[in-house]
């Protein structure tokens, strides 16, 4: 598992932090403090400058270090120098040993600037071209959801959390010795596609009530979850989940998460299972979900270069105002500033969804995903005529 | 002997709290004595969120109901609701050991045993297991099996549950009132007791209490409960949808949907104008009719559709999908929401069966009461208590109503 640039080591600590007995892990960045202040002993320093001279100088020890691994799980941000370079560059690297590659990567926030995320637009079409399945993580569609008083900070923890969850679904998957295997076929079957968006979600607890408690979080992990339209699992039509857990994780508990999942994605949904139960006793029941949605919401890698907002495309925004709220389309979410960026805030920034009125305070009723204390007509995205003042 | 027996059911709901004092006849029917009534406060969804102030509220309502009814009431029977509420059939089997081949009483107890062996989440205690049908070596259901003679005994049950503790609050708040509860009995289960009479039951019937917090479901068909479910949706729902749509303050949507509100297809609706006058804090406006028969219509279908789905889902065979072409005597709809405008329409609609409104019937005494379906649930509690209390021998309903938790609360109460 090779991290690369800041966010790779930064999420790979954070793993090595959760699981010391880890193994695999090797860092990669032009920068010297970072990868001294890591924790992960192997490291490879690539010279500073011109990225393109820097990939030269390291590729004889990247092809050591690549060697003889199953599988080659790259992770990064992208859109910075040495991520959006690197990355494309090692898996091409990686592909030439004929070792199955996967990369799990992150885009962007849109604060971040039109130049990064064109930048990662086009690095993660390389990525795609070279890899067996790409994960996507949009920093932007996780931030969908937060208020917006998150602290900047608070944003990009939350990203680095998200891309340790799937690194471990991955990782998870690609390792299973179980009786009943997640195939890498069935990956790239899901994640292969370019322009689609992934979803993830990530659960672990323990004790008498885990499996229910696991299921709940998982299937709140902030990418899974659309914001004010429920759970982004309706209707895809493959979901990956692999569950692993003690020695004592039963049958029926397996049988009941995937009974959950299919109730949720709908029937037309082809859930596979991997399980993994591990020697020890002790060890926390976890969830993983991947699954990708096709053409509908976010085209992470056709997004930062739309043309920019017409006037006419602007008009219909307004017009379509009540539309909006229900689709809580995330394409509207990433479009990168322009010219017209205060206009289009303005749509995207409606905050219906949230409505729960005066049950704001209660449980909430969720059924098949879906806030049933949220009016009806603005879940079904119905337009209501506001009174007129006399 | 239960010629002169009082029964008092307590219904802690939502929207108000209500106490109904009845006297049971021997005739198996009831007269009531009288009402305690007061708004509901510090309960949502059908469920205590203010212990303090809920006690309150109770303590008004029986204080209420002993001025008006000249009863001293010390015992009383509760109905709970709630969205924990869980239920699932199960069949449990007995075989009779080689040396007898007479079933007795007590097999019938264990074969309710074997029936609720089953693994309840760890926080889940059972609340009712009401019978469906006995079988006796393959001769389908029979009524009362003891006596005959037979090899193997099996029992259809209906199994209603929920968690401990959340049931448990229902208990304490009525314990701060030194009030012994007799038992608490599901919701859907006690206004089935007056909505429905058994013809009804033995056809086919959906009942439906569509109260402010909660819209709790039952199905009976071949005269047993089938089905039951709760959704923690209602009327209060309806209020909060208005006020977010048409931007009133609560108060305000609620009377809007009480005077001027419709739940039929805005499609028909006869359109125009509606207008609010100016209030203290609050500024007059003008409603679209249109708009605010959109917001009900959409959320009272929602409900009913999430109803169907439930039923739908809850099993296979005679509890699935199949199920709704059974139900001859088609849809019951009481509890506040069914003095809703139009609502039948849209059951109708939703349903594909004939919908009636209904309220308490074959009870005696206040007319205005057992008129309003609001103070269905809390009649059907007394009738209820009546059943399980008394000892008439004739009437099938007694073995088809279920031994609930009573014993369990009453010897915790004292």
């Amino acid at each position: 598992m090779i991290g690369v640039g800041n966010a790779g080591i930064t999420v790979l600590d954070l793993m090595a932090l959760e699981d010391p007995g880890v193994k695999g892990l090797f860092v990669i960045n032009n920068d010297a403090d970072s990868l001294g202040s890591s924790i992960i002993p192997d490291r490879i320093l690539v010279p500073e400058g011109d990225p393109r001279k820097g990939f030269q100088a390291i590729d004889e020890e990247f092809g050591r270090v690549i060697k003889g691994a199953p599988a080659v799980l790259l992770c990064g941000g992208l859109g910075g120098e040495t991520g959006s370079f690197l990355l494309p560059a090692l898996a091409v690297r990686a592909k030439a040993e004929a070792i199955t590659t996967l990369a799990c990567v992150g885009l962007p926030f849109s604060f971040e600037g039109r130049h990064r995320r064109e930048h990662a637009a086009s690095s993660l079409k390389k990525l795609y071209e070279h890899c067996d399945a790409v994960a996507v993580i949009d920093n932007e569609a996780l931030s969908g959801g937060s208020p917006s008083t998150t602290a900047v900070g608070e944003a990009f923890k939350v990203a680095d959390r998200t891309l340790l969850a799937s690194l471990l679904a991955l990782q998870g998957m690609l390792g299973t010795s179980g009786p009943v295997k997640i195939t890498r076929s069935d990956i790239s079957g899901v994640l292969g596609m370019p322009g689609s968006q992934t979803h993830f979600g990530f659960g672990r607890a323990k004790g008498s009530n885990r499996l229910h408690e696991a299921l709940e979080r998982t299937l709140k992990s902030p990418l899974l979850v659309l914001p004010g339209k429920g759970s982004a699992l309706v209707g895809t039509p493959t979901v990956l989940l692999f569950v692993r857990g003690p020695k004592d994780l039963s049958f029926a508990e397996v049988k009941m998460a995937v009974a959950e999942i299919e109730r949720i994605a709908g029937e037309n949904c082809h859930v596979k299972v991997g399980v993994q139960a591990e020697e020890s006793t002790t060890f926390p029941l976890e969830l993983f979900i991947i699954a990708s949605s096709k053409g509908g919401t976010a085209n992470a890698a056709e997004l930062p270069i739309d043309p920019p907002l017409s006037l006419s495309d602007g008009a219909q925004h307004g017009k379509n105002g009540g539309k909006e709220v229900q689709v809580a389309d995330t394409t509207k979410q990433v479009k990168p500033p322009k010219k017209t960026a205060a206009k289009q805030t303005q749509g995207t920034l409606n905050l219906d969804p949230y409505q729960r009125g005066r049950f704001d305070r209660s449980e909430p009723t969720i059924m098949a995903g879906e806030d049933l204390d949220v009016p009806t007509f603005l879940r079904k995205g119905i337009k209501i005529t506001p009174p007129r003042k006399q | 002997m239960a010629s002169d027996q009082i029964y008092v059911g307590l219904e802690i709901g939502t929207t108000k709290i209500c106490v109904i004092v009845s006297e049971g006849r021997s005739d198996g029917t009831i007269s009531i004595l009288g009402v305690g009534e007061t708004p509901s406060r510090g309960v949502r969804k059908g469920e205590i969120i203010d212990l303090a102030t809920a006690t309150e509220c109770i303590r008004e309502a029986l204080l209420d109901a002993e001025e008006k009814t000249n009863v001293e009431i010390g015992n009383v029977w509760v109905a709970i609701t709630g969205s924990h509420l869980r239920s699932f059939n199960n069949r449990g089997t007995f075989m009779l050991p080689d040396e007898r081949d007479e079933i007795l009483q007590e097999d019938l107890v264990t074969v309710e045993t074997n029936a609720k062996e089953v693994a309840l989440p760890p926080p889940n205690i059972f609340l009712h297991t009401i019978l469906q049908a006995y079988h006796v070596d393959g001769n389908h259901n029979i009524i009362s099996p003891v006596g005959m003679a037979g090899r193997r005994l099996e029992a259809d049950f209906h199994i209603v549950h929920g968690i401990k503790t959340r049931i448990y609050n229902t208990f304490n708040c009525i314990k701060a009132l030194n009030l012994v509860v007799e038992d608490v009995v599901l919701s859907s289960l006690a206004s089935a007791q007056v909505v429905v009479t058994q013809n009804q039951k033995d056809l086919g019937v959906l009942v439906i209490d569509m109260g402010g917090g909660t819209t709790d479901y039952m199905v009976y068909h071949d005269g047993a409960v089938r089905c039951s479910g709760v959704l923690a949706l209602g009327g209060d729902h309806i209020t909060s949808d208005i006020s977010i749509g048409l931007r009133l303050p609560i108060a305000r949507a609620e009377t809007l949907k009480i005077q001027e509100g419709s739940a039929a297809d805005p499609l028909n609706s006869s359109g125009g104008i509606i207008t609010l006058k100016n209030d203290p804090g609050f500024l007059g406006c003008e409603i679209d009719r249109v708009s605010l028969d959109t917001v009900i219509h959409l959320r009272v279908r929602e409900i009913f559709d999430l109803v169907r789905r439930d039923i739908e889902n809850s099993g296979e065979g005679i509890t699935g999908k199949g199920l709704f072409e059974m139900l001859g005597a088609g849809v019951m709809i009481t509890g506040g929401c069914a003095k809703l405008r139009g609502i039948a329409s849209v059951a109708e609609d939703v349903f594909q069966l004939p919908v009636q409104l209904t309220r308490a019937r074959n009870v005696g005494g206040a007319t205005q009461t057992f008129e309003n379906p609001q103070f269905s649930t809390a009649i059907g509690l007394t009738k209820y208590a009546m059943a399980v209390s008394s000892n008439l021998p004739d009437e099938s309903i007694f073995q088809r109503v279920s031994r609930g938790l009573g014993g369990l609360f009453r010897s915790k109460s004292k």
